[in-house]
């Protein structure tokens, strides 16, 4: 059945209709002979969220280079699209061919939020595909998952067949071929899973089982047949120049959040800051060659039409060869009115001049990190800026023609106290004095201050959260000593964050804690105008379960809830970090200080690509 | 100089907005490679200007836009550069240069073209029913406009024809743009307060068929040497 026909004329009813209209340019669009083996790319958020994520992009691409294998996406339905389609009775569907995404004998979710959980089992729901794996035969999709919150996906694990940790670009046409494989030998879908979770990086959630204290934690975490592997290591591309990555990108029509050409320049970071799960978890650092850049960024610009190109990594002025590289790309493009833009800035002079530099065609904001209000708290998040460096900073950018500067702070960090608060209020003023002194244009300065989540396999992953009383008493002081004219505070909704704590930290027994909020009503939680606290209090309190056993801390003694994940960063280097934060000590950067640090993840890949010169 | 295109926009990209077709049209000028003018400043992008917006989810037959270009290309190879680089739904019909000193779109366009998909909730007779409302003296509606209160409007001095093609598929041709804009939705709505067995019609019953200069009641295209030498 052809889905999106019977539904196509009934668009005009719903927000934002070309969300789910597909036929961008580039679209790839194969003929659903029987012999080709389907898979459905499933983003649990809005189309212009999904459509801005990397790795969903490099997976459509690839997959459907394979000539034996169509590969097509879908989004998560607006809760208006939503009832239509309920309304109607028919179900989720592809954008590329409008088919219901049942037919499709593979469907990948992007794990890349954790409150996007809801939107999840919402999407099989649509679907008409079971909610849990155990509820599953090989009559339905298998239910795959992959993405950044694969470190900790134990909330949502009983929803999916199988989870891939890590990056998937050189094991998917294996594992793809693998299923496939198994599936023609007749075996069943318990069988095929038993199998398949021999391959490396692939997790099955239902080989495994979990005993839990009677305090709250958990106790053990096992596998439930002998064969089965104990932990399951993070995999990863070891040469990005070897990886696959597309040049014929799809061009929304629709202005979606990062409606540009992008080149991943590298991947990993090894700056260590402590509350950073992202700089744990995507080590170790691999860069793309300078040739390979330019090579892709010719090709990516003639055939998406884009007028600009982001530079993106987790700290791109990190690039080993950075300002080379954007002065080629600039002396290249520039005459074709083409911008670069590099998404994260260090804070120190050299970056500015680098923005400088790539945004000699248009400029547009800069963003600085400083994260914390105060040198001390600085240095137990290991982000050893310096606050003249960040004044320095925002100087060069002042008087280099910029006008709207983007401060990022966290409230809730480990031994915070008023002082580094005090920190910010002064630190923000201080911009702004700088700002009038310099630029006598009106200067923008916008501050956002988010709360701090412990995330899993960071130096932080035991501490506890911040309660919401303590935290509202900070955003109500920051509200009260930050403002003025061209002054804007952002901050995060309380409710919100405890409930992505929760999803970030939590196990097994949320599953049915996500479907009862969902089945009230949960939907896109992470969407301020949607986001109900209620319902997870109340889905939670019908469990048995308390916010408390998730966010109040872990005891390093215990089992954590992710613990069978080798992320590839030890325990103990962790730990000790952890400890280091304690007593305000920096660990420096291992690349740019030349000394090992320990993190060990280079004996977990020993292979990868690390810059040995 | 200026290159003015007619294109068609249909039923696949019926549902995007006026700005992000102007997007569309810019990105696939960059794939084609077109010695397209930018404007000056900080944030330079490709000089174009379309007609009248089209309502989202409304199908076009004959839109306009005007392209300012660095270098003259012929205009057939324009249309043929920049059709292979159009997604399916978005086609160049036709494109002439036109003087740098022409009128823009915006300005010279006065009268839209609108063919209705009609619903009738009972037996109705179309030429009668077209017949009687264009007979009459005034056609008085309210008009609901954004962040503005509501007022009334007179609609028959905007309405130039109207015919019914077949039973159900009515052409009105209406004036348009700064001199006095008809919007498709308000014919229908007077229409259907008039003989009670019109249903109302959403937008994606409602196709643009044509957009005209209108010059001592004839009807021109904005490309026209009549129009465009004026």
């Amino acid at each position: 059945m052809i889905v999106s026909s019977k539904i196509e004329n009934k668009l005009y009813k719903v927000e934002k209709p070309e969300r789910y209209i597909g036929r961008e340019w580039n679209q790839i669009k194969k003929e659903g002979t029987t012999q080709k083996k389907k898979i459905l790319l499933c983003f649990p958020d809005t189309y212009e969220i999904g459509m801005s994520h990397l790795g969903i992009k490099i997976l459509y691409h690839l997959l459907n280079k394979q000539e034996d294998i169509l590969c097509e996406r879908a989004f998560a339905p607006w809760i208006d699209l939503e009832n239509l389609l309920r309304e109607e009775g028919l179900p989720l569907f592809s954008l590329e061919s409008g088919h219901r995404a049942g037919d499709f004998d593979i469907i990948g979710f992007t794990l890349q939020y954790e409150m996007s959980y809801t939107n999840i089992i919402n999407m099989l729901d649509l679907a008409n595909i079971p909610l849990y794996t155990e509820d599953r035969d090989g009559s339905h999709p298998l239910i795959i998952g992959g993405g950044s919150t694969v470190y900790n996906s134990e909330p949502a694990a009983p929803f999916f067949d199988l989870i891939f940790i890590g990056e998937a670009e050189d094991f998917i046409i294996d594992l793809v071929n693998t299923y496939f494989n198994f599936k023609n030998q007749g075996l069943n879908r318990k069988d095929i899973l038993k199998k398949m979770s021999k391959l490396p990086g692939v997790y099955v959630p239902s080989m495994y089982e979990v005993s839990y204290h009677k305090s709250g934690g958990v106790k053990e975490f096992n596998p439930k047949f002998p064969e089965i592997k104990k932990t399951i290591k993070r995999q990863i591309v070891n040469d990005l120049d070897q990886s696959f990555y597309p040049t014929g990108f799809l061009v929304p029509f629709m202005d979606i959040v990062h409606n540009r050409a992008v080149i991943e320049v590298a991947r990993g970071c090894t700056r260590g800051c402590r509350f950073c799960a992202a700089g744990m978890t995507y080590r170790p650092v691999r860069e793309r060659s300078k040739e390979r850049i330019l090579e892709l960024a010719e090709k990516i610009l003639e055939k998406t039409g884009y007028s600009e190109l982001s530079l993106n990594s987790l700290s791109t002025v990190d690039y080993s060869d950075i300002e080379t590289l954007v002065k080629e790309l600039t002396d290249r493009f520039s005459g074709q009115k083409i911008s670069i833009s590099l998404p994260s800035l260090r804070i120190d002079e050299f970056s500015v001049r680098l923005a400088e530099e790539v945004q000699k065609v248009r400029k547009s904001g800069l963003t600085f990190a400083p994260e914390a209000g105060t040198e001390r708290l600085r240095r137990v998040i290991n982000k050893g800026v310096g606050e003249k460096d960040l004044y320095q900073a925002v100087r060069a950018a002042f008087n280099s023609g910029w006008d709207r500067i983007k401060l990022y702070f966290m409230i809730g960090l480990p031994t915070e106290t008023r002082k580094d608060l005090e920190g910010i209020v002064s630190m923000v003023d201080r911009v702004k004095k700088i700002g009038r002194q310099t630029s006598g244009r009106r200067t923008n300065i916008e501050v956002s201050v988010s709360s701090f989540i412990p995330k899993p396999f960071t130096p932080f992953q035991w501490v506890a959260m911040e309660n919401r009383e303590s935290i509202e008493k900070k955003q109500s002081y920051l509200r009260n000593n930050i403002k003025g004219r061209g002054v804007h505070l952002s901050w995060n909704e309380p409710d919100m964050s405890l409930v992505e704590g929760l999803m970030a930290r939590g196990d097994r027994r949320l599953a049915p804690v996500i479907e009862k909020a969902w089945q009230k009503g949960a939907r896109f939680d992470g969407w301020n105008e949607l986001f109900d606290f209620s319902l997870w209090e109340d889905a939670l309190h019908k469990s048995n379960l308390k916010f408390s056993t998730f966010i109040s801390g872990y005891s390093p003694e215990k089992c954590l809830p992710w613990a069978h994940i080798n992320m590839g960063v030890d325990r103990e280097f962790l730990y000790n970090e952890y400890k280091k934060a304690l007593s305000e000590e920096l660990t420096p950067d291992c690349r740019h200080e030349g000394r090992c640090t320990g993190c060990g993840i280079n004996l977990l890949f020993p292979e990868a690509d690390l810059y040995a010169d | 100089m200026l290159i003015r295109a007619e294109f068609k926009k249909l039923k696949p990209v019926r549902y995007i907005s006026h700005l992000e077709l102007m997007d569309t049209f810019r990105r696939s000028f960059r794939r084609a490679r077109l010695p397209a003018a930018y404007s000056q400043g900080y944030n330079p992008h490709i000089k174009l200007a379309l007609g009248q917006p089209l309502p989202v989810g409304m199908v076009g037959f004959s839109e306009y836009l005007d392209l300012e270009l660095c270098a003259q290309i012929p205009a057939s190879e324009a249309v043929n550069r920049i059709n292979n680089n159009l997604p399916q739904g978005i086609k160049i019909s036709e494109a002439h240069y036109i003087p740098d000193d022409a009128k823009s779109l915006q300005a010279a366009v006065n009268t839209a073209v609108y063919l209705f998909v009609m619903k009738f909730s009972g037996p109705v007779q179309p030429e009668q029913i077209l017949q009687n409302f264009m007979a009459r003296n005034k056609i008085e509606i309210t008009r609901h406009r954004r962040n503005k209160k509501d007022r009334r409007l007179d609609l028959r001095p905007l309405l130039y024809e109207a015919e019914a093609e077949a039973e159900k598929l009515w052409r009105f041709t209406v004036s348009t743009g700064s001199s006095g804009n008809v919007r498709p939705s308000e014919v229908v709505r007077a229409l259907s307060e008039q003989e009670e067995n019109l249903e109302s019609i959403p937008v994606v019953n409602i196709i643009r068929e044509g957009m005209f200069v209108r010059k001592d009641e004839k009807l021109y295209k904005p490309f026209s040497e009549i129009i465009v030498n004026d």
